[in-house]
């Protein structure tokens, strides 16, 4: 569930700099009617279970014990641990990211194979985590006979087989975790630099040059200094904020032994509290929830300018630049080849059946569709692929209705108003949902779904709302005048007006639902908190099975790649949109 | 512990689908149908629907996947818990009962089980639960070609495996031992199936509240267990490599690619060796060796129903789950043993299943699953409670390190872990 909404925070963040919404509109009458659904949602499934949270964290069957829990939760052996590691996490990783992300978007410009390069980065972004999760795991198999990592490296280190470099053993399995993570979100950081250089003047530059700049000049006076140090920290503190959902990896990659020296505190609060939430994981929950909502905050007001800017009315000339040196395009091509290679590997061990793909290596058995002819045939795959289909489609149809009802009067505000909605949005938008299950789950029982395919869809759409109203929000807000005063006079009604707008604004629309669509598509979590018996997503259908990893390997392998195929298709086809969608007012 | 329900279970492949079907059919069957919710899935979930059907009311069945612990807090605190729930944990019908959340039940005398299973299902004097279903979890398995005549005691045991372990490093053949240690839950059996051997009396004392993990039963059951692990060579690749190993992998080493001459398994080890046996000749199994020939450990798993305070019904299921006919649909396909000693031992199709039922009621040592009794995070899942402390002390014993010291590692993890689960979490 992560990449996606963490994007969403691009578009956010250009809504805390100086008010650039001169144009003051009226207000539509009784508008603020048409805030009361988004109201009802973030209030009921998100505001009133952090107050309870917060609650829990502070009292025992609802007496006051005061910071007792926040005691015994951090004093636990292993804790300073597990906040060490969430620590190192939410450093080096963004730091890992977006010195990649930079180089190949660079690397990647204005070349010939710049276009497939990024294509085959994108990929990645747009698996569920906890195929990528299936995929690391297969090629860090402790055994070299099935682990293509493991193989390598036992080669390269000239050991034996007995002694072969173990990834998912207990010194290593954290590398193994990061670097699926950066696998998969590099792609996104390449997109985020991408638009970023483009959007730097060309005539800076030779500005630059003109003086005689080298071309370390032209990098640093010409891109780093008005973008690229602002997009930088964008990147890393998105990126920062994703880490907090490495939940889905570590569940997916982890061996039951490993997990303690694995674990973040997204794991370790699953683990206190389950599904309920109550004393210890309220408090480390707190702890969480402050952190990363600290976080983002810090990042929001921190990039105190519009990002990227406003592009120049004047379509800049294009650029007679010479594409980049050999050495960096054969890096950009390098990393493709890199990137491919588990998604080959997926894909090879998806065609063995269940016996071959337990007992060798998927290179040394010829391949058969026996994997796939089980799934085909039986029913679960379709009837969770169905289920799921069903709730993104529904889930993503009331959250694009909620938010755009919602973003149409927030859109007339201005001055602190607007940034301290932007602000409230942007927090309720990073909330973690493993710290607020338990009272998230009392609610849900009020209105009797809890357990049920509506309780679930519930839960995702107060979960999305948020993001989209953001994002929405700021497209509308940052419409050209002429636009809204045609469409004002254009509509005689407000909804002809709300309609022509989302017409405008098709890239922010086409971002929200792509993304809200993803979102729910490839999450576990909420799954794994709100599912019940007959409204399995396919998330927790995938990471079940997991439990026994070897040996069901080859339909675990052809269930991952099945259900990927639709986010992979929807990503790569709208990833234009995607970009200037979320970036709204800038680009257009 | 055992995988919570044996291993088709695991494989929820066709949990989501079955659970969809039960939604239906609990839809269509009208707004009275009793709830049951299970932690069984795939073909032993159609089992127990063909169990129910022959139930006189509606039955809605619900697998609730393997955490139901979780899923029934959740449901209680959402006021919507089922109406009756079989759970693989007896630590749990207790904790449910003292909160209160359980109605009594009163079976018939057509219900007998061993009164060391029927005891854990009592809290203050009254019966909380029913057993329906029993696991036997002292079996060893192996191949008949690569171990023609199996140990019989502990000693033989011990020397077989460095026999096998010489021969091994000597020229390469299969190694004594496969072990998925990265489950916990395997290595808690070896710990109780040791445990109930060289202490069968203090056995049941460590499920209880206070009890002294760092007293001499715990202490010598795991010097046992550090002199058979700590064997060089014993173990597929080591011990690092076998904390990587999962339970259905160590079954596949030893009945597939052979890599390994025994695993320590239950009786629903068969259905992972069935997809994966090769060649004509059948994997079978050997009591687990305890010191005397013939007297070996048993341990026992196991399900049991529970019946929700103000359910509709709940009762009545419950206590007719708990005759002896009402499995009879079961016990025909084969995979189930029955905890109840009044079905008869000629009830069970095949010749293993007779065997193991009758074990399971000769007298002798016993003892039901320990871990399972165990209350709060201290019974265990993965990086968590005893599984976890068994892990680390498995690492220590195969890393060389002298067994005193990880004996005082341990028992020193466990007491600890004893204490805070004591105030239940």
């Amino acid at each position: 569930m992560s990449q996606v909404r963490v994007l969403g925070e691009l578009a956010v963040l250009d809504d805390v700099g100086p008010a650039r919404r001169g144009r003051a509109y009226p207000a539509a009458g009784a508008t603020s009617a048409l805030l009361l659904p988004a109201a009802v949602l973030l209030g009921g499934l998100v505001l009133w279970p952090v107050l309870r949270t917060m609650h829990a964290s502070v009292t025992t069957d609802g007496r006051w014990v005061g910071a007792e829990h926040f005691r015994t939760a951090l004093a636990a052996p292993g804790t300073g641990a597990v906040v060490g590691r969430t620590v190192l996490w939410a450093l080096l990783v963004p730091a890992v990211v977006t010195a990649l992300g930079y180089l190949l978007a660079a690397a990647s410009r204005r070349s010939q194979e710049g276009g497939l390069v990024r294509l085959i980065l994108l990929v990645p972004v747009a698996l569920p985590l906890v195929v990528t999760g299936v995929t690391f795991r297969l090629m860090y198999d402790p055994d070299p006979s099935r682990g293509l990592a493991t193989l390598v490296a036992t080669r390269l280190a000239g050991r034996s087989v007995e002694d072969a470099p173990q990834f998912l053993g207990p010194g290593m399995v954290t590398v193994a975790l990061m670097s699926a993570f950066v696998w998969a979100w590099v792609g996104l950081a390449v997109l985020v630099f991408r638009s970023a250089l483009d959007a730097v003047p060309p005539s800076l530059a030779d500005a630059v040059r003109a003086y005689g700049g080298k071309r370390r000049h032209v990098l640093w006076d010409a891109q780093w200094r008005p973008l690229l140090l602002r997009t930088t920290a964008v990147v890393f503190a998105l990126v920062a904020v994703g880490t907090s959902r490495t939940f889905d990896l570590i569940l997916v990659m982890t061996p039951g032994s490993v997990r303690d020296e694995a674990s973040v505190l997204a794991l370790r609060i699953w683990q206190t509290s389950g599904g309920t939430t109550t004393g210890d994981g309220a408090a480390l929950g707190v702890v969480w929830l402050v952190a990363v909502i600290g976080g983002i905050m810090v990042a929001a007001l921190f990039v105190r300018q519009a990002w990227p800017p406003p592009r120049v009315e004047a379509a800049p000339e294009p650029a007679p630049v010479a594409p980049p040196r050999r050495v960096f395009r054969l890096l950009a091509a390098g990393a493709a080849i890199a990137w491919l290679v588990p998604l080959a590997v997926l894909v090879a061990t998806s065609a063995h059946g269940r016996v071959d793909a337990a007992a060798r290596g998927w290179w040394s058995a010829p391949p058969n569709g026996e994997s796939y002819r089980d799934l085909v045939t039986g029913t679960e795959l379709w009837r969770t692929l169905g289920f799921t289909l069903l709730l993104a489609t529904a889930v993503t149809a009331t959250v694009l209705v909620v938010a755009l009802l919602a973003a149409y009067p927030l859109a007339w505000l201005t001055g602190p108003a607007a940034q301290a909605t932007g602000l409230l949005l942007l927090a309720a938008s990073v909330v973690p949902i493993q710290v607020i299950a338990g009272p998230v789950n009392e609610v849900l029982g009020l209105v009797l779904s809890s357990g049920t395919a509506q309780g679930l869809a519930l839960v995702h759409i107060a979960l999305g709302v948020p993001f989209a109203v953001l994002v929405l929000r700021n497209a509308f807000a940052d419409l050209p005048v002429e636009q809204v005063r045609d469409a004002r006079l254009g509509g005689r009604r407000w909804w002809h007006t709300l309609r022509r707008l989302a017409r405008h604004n098709l890239s922010a629309v086409v971002a929200v639902s792509v993304l809200e669509f993803v979102q729910v598509w490839n999450d576990l979590v909420v799954g794994r908190l709100f599912g019940g018996p007959g409204s399995s997503p396919l998330g927790p259908f995938l990471a079940e099975q997991t439990r026994s990893f070897v040996s069901n390997s080859g339909a675990l392998a052809a269930s991952s790649v099945l259900a990927s195929v639709l986010p992979v298709v929807l990503v790569v086809l709208s990833r234009r949109h995607l970009v200037a969608g979320l970036v709204s007012g800038g680009v257009r | 512990m055992r995988p919570p329900a044996g291993v088709s279970r695991r494989m929820l492949l066709r949990a989501a689908a079955a659970g969809a079907t039960a939604l239906a059919a609990g839809c269509s069957g009208g707004t009275r149908s009793v709830q049951v919710a299970v932690v069984w899935s795939s073909s032993e979930l159609d089992r127990f629907r063909e169990v129910v059907a022959g139930y006189p009311a509606p039955v809605q069945v619900i697998s609730a996947g393997n955490d139901i612990d979780a899923f029934l807090r959740a449901r209680h605190l959402a006021g919507t818990s089922p109406d009756v729930a079989i759970l693989p944990r007896p630590g749990l019908v207790t904790e449910y009962a003292q909160r209160g959340w359980l109605s009594p039940v009163r079976p018939s005398t057509d219900y007998a089980v061993r009164v060391e299973l029927s005891d854990l299902l009592m809290t203050e004097s009254e019966r909380y639960g029913v057993w329906v279903k029993a696991a036997h979890k002292s079996l060893v398995w192996h191949l008949p070609s690569v171990l023609p005549a199996p140990p019989t005691t502990w000693d033989e045991l011990v020397h077989r495996i460095r026999q096998l372990a010489a021969r091994a490093r000597r020229d390469g053949g299969p190694v004594p031992l496969a072990i998925g240690a990265a489950d916990g839950w395997v290595l808690t059996d070896w710990f109780e199936n040791v445990l109930a051997d060289v202490a069968p009396g203090s056995y049941y004392a460590l499920a209880q509240q206070g009890a002294d993990w760092q007293d001499k039963p715990v202490r010598d059951a795991l010097d046992r267990l550090a002199g058979l692990w700590s064997i060089d060579g014993a173990f597929v690749g080591g011990g690092r490599r076998a904390l990587l190993t999962q339970y259905e992998e160590s079954v596949i080493q030893v009945v597939h690619t052979r890599r390994a001459v025994m695993l320590l398994g239950a009786d629903f080890t068969a259905d992972v060796v069935r997809p994966f046996r090769r060649g004509p000749e059948a994997p079978v199994t050997f009591r687990f060796p305890g010191t005397q020939p013939g007297g070996g450990p048993l341990i026992v798993g196991g399900d049991a129903a529970v019946a929700f305070a103000d359910a509709r019904g709940g009762v009545e299921l419950v206590e007719w789950l708990a005759r002896a006919d009402s499995f009879q649909p079961w016990l025909r396909e084969g995979g189930y043993l029955s905890p109840n000693t009044n079905v008869s031992i000629t009830s069970y199709t095949d010749g293993v299943g007779q065997r193991l039922a009758t074990e399971m009621r000769a007298p002798g040592t016993l003892r039901f699953d320990l871990s399972d009794q165990l209350r709060g995070a201290f019974t265990g899942s993965d990086g968590v409670g005893i599984w976890r402390i068994m892990q680390g002390f498995f690492a220590d014993v195969t890393d060389g390190v002298r067994a005193s010291e990880a004996i005082r590692r341990a028992t020193g993890l466990l007491a600890a872990a004893a204490r805070s689960a004591g105030g239940g979490r």
